[in-house]
């Protein structure tokens, strides 16, 4: 399990860096306005309506923001999620851990990528 | 309070005759503020990771049909919906800041061939781009562009 | 800053491997003098208290990196701490993360291990004729102050080890190559001399990997010669990753 990690570990670097830098900054303004600003009526709900929802996000561009705001923070936060563990002594059960948590993120992405898709 | 390292910490691949005690955590590991920071840093990640499958939510909702979105988006409105996105936001913001101010300044390649910028130019820079994107995505999806 | 002479506390950790089981610790009553740093307090204890205390030290001028040891929980150089920034009572330890070997010495092997592992020498792909030519005219490898300030922060370790003691990553990862041995690495990496990055760069994805940091930054903070490890080893993981995608594109052994 560790060799395994090991071998794909470039990878794994470059998804967390990508979240960690491009995931946060899509995130600020995507929870700025759908997670704060709408909910509490700052701005009117029908800003994303359905019809305009989906117009945004069913061209290209719209659909790759859309995976990018699910696929890479899935990453930076399964990535940071091991090293906490590591942290707190996790060294026999990093194999297990990293594992588990690589394979959710990877879950998340393939599904973002159907749900990007089915849009 | 110092706690005990992994007992192989900096052990030898060869053993030494003598017996050695083992290693130490540094007492200070707790207490420190900068280590409580790093360890909050770590722990927007499971902020991240439970924000990364909300969205997946609402894009999938978006794909099935009107009627699925409006209620998952109605959905947002909830007080803990609210409470969490607060707190996304606030680890945001500090991940934002960790990461574009004080680490990716240092990370600039060397000795290949790109020139070595002065650290203040490369963190506003990208400072800039995450206020730039920011603005981007906060105008469109508040219906004032496009 | 200097208050003059008072007496303070030191709590000194003592560790004899034919005696004891686990370290402990003794406390001791030590006179200081004004200027006084926190290396003259625990060599005063050597030389008028207790002879059979054990420490590391030499220079005096933070050029030696022997005399590295917990003071107060944090690592420190103890010939370039002074006594002024503490109270009356004072606890040293000897380097966290390190086996000890008796009081304040640690075993450092394991840190030499990891040192050679990251080949901290120039490599030239061979010894070419041109090397050789014209040797008294222009040096064996000639450099321009450019290509000697793109690594010379880097090349500026004292190998003192308080890096390898504040960071998380060392503490509960032990095949870690860690901050001093991954910069060294790097510095030759950036050497415009060297030749040698593909092999380090393999070492740096290898058993050790450059990966596991996870940029507590503690390397740097405690740094008394402000290398900025943290730097170094998050460069040399963009080297690493840069030299892996290049090994998908191209067959081994090529460019």
């Amino acid at each position: 399990m560790k060799q395994l990690l090991l071998k794909i570990e470039p990878i794994i670097w470059l998804l967390f860096g990508a979240g960690l830098s491009i995931g946060t900054m899509l995130l600020t303004g995507f929870v700025l306005v759908v997670g704060l600003a709408i909910p509490l009526g700052w701005v009117p709900a029908d800003a994303l309506d359905y019809e305009r929802a989906h117009a945004l996000a069913s061209n290209l561009i719209g659909r790759l923001f859309l995976l990018g705001l699910i696929a890479l923070p899935l990453w930076k936060g399964a990535h940071h999620l091991r090293s906490i563990s590591l942290d707190f002594g996790g060294e026999s059960r990093d194999g297990a851990v990293g594992s588990l948590l690589y394979l959710l993120a990877a879950a998340g992405s393939v599904a973002g990528i159907v749900a990007v898709i089915r849009i | 309070m110092a706690g005990a390292a992994h007992p192989e910490a900096m052990a030898p691949r060869k053993k030494g005759p003598t017996r050695t005690a083992p290693p130490m955590m540094p007492s200070s590991w707790w207490s420190a503020p900068r280590i409580r920071i790093y360890l909050l840093f770590g722990a927007t990640g499971l902020v991240y990771l439970l924000a990364g499958f909300l969205i997946l939510r609402l894009a999938w909702a978006l794909g099935s049909n009107p009627m699925a979105w409006q209620s998952a988006f109605d959905g947002l409105s909830n007080p803990l919906y609210v409470i969490f996105h607060l707190i996304l936001l606030v680890s945001v913001l500090g991940v934002g800041i960790r990461a574009f101010v004080r680490m990716m300044p240092k990370m600039q390649p060397r000795g290949g061939p790109l020139p070595v910028l002065p650290p203040a130019v490369v963190r506003g820079a990208i400072c800039g781009l995450w206020a730039g994107i920011t603005l981007f995505m906060v105008l469109v999806l508040s219906g004032a562009i496009f | 800053m200097s208050e003059g002479k008072k007496t303070i506390k030191l709590e000194i950790t003592r560790f004899d491997p034919d005696v004891d089981e686990v370290p402990k610790t003794e406390e001791y009553e030590v006179p200081t003098e004004p200027g006084w740093k926190v290396l003259d307090a625990v060599n005063y204890v050597k030389d008028h208290l207790d002879p059979s205390l054990s420490h590391r030290w030499s220079c005096r001028m933070a050029v030696c990196g022997s005399c590295g040891m917990m003071v107060n929980g944090e690592p420190k150089l103890t010939c370039k701490t002074s006594l002024d920034e503490y109270g009356d009572s004072i606890k040293v330890e000897p380097l966290a993360n390190f086996p000890i070997v008796r009081d304040l010495v640690v075993e450092i092997d394991g840190f030499m291990d990891k040192f050679k592992s990251v080949k901290p020498w120039i490599i030239r792909a061979k010894e070419r004729a041109e090397d050789m030519e014209n040797l008294n005219e222009r040096g064996t490898y000639s450099q321009s102050p450019d290509e000697l300030s793109a690594f010379k922060q880097f090349s500026m370790c004292i190998n003192c080890l308080l890096c390898y003691s504040a960071c998380p990553v060392v503490a509960n990862e032990p095949e870690f190559i860690g901050p001093a041995a991954i910069a060294l690495g790097h510095r030759y990496n950036t050497d415009s001399r060297d030749e040698g990055a593909a092999e380090r760069n393999e070492v740096f994805r290898g058993e050790g990997t450059v990966f596991s940091c996870s940029f507590a930054n503690e390397c740097s903070e405690v740094c008394p010669k402000n290398v900025d490890p943290a730097s170094a080893v998050n460069q040399a993981k963009l080297g690493a990753v840069v030299d892996w995608a290049k090994g998908l594109i191209l067959p081994r052994g090529g460019a």
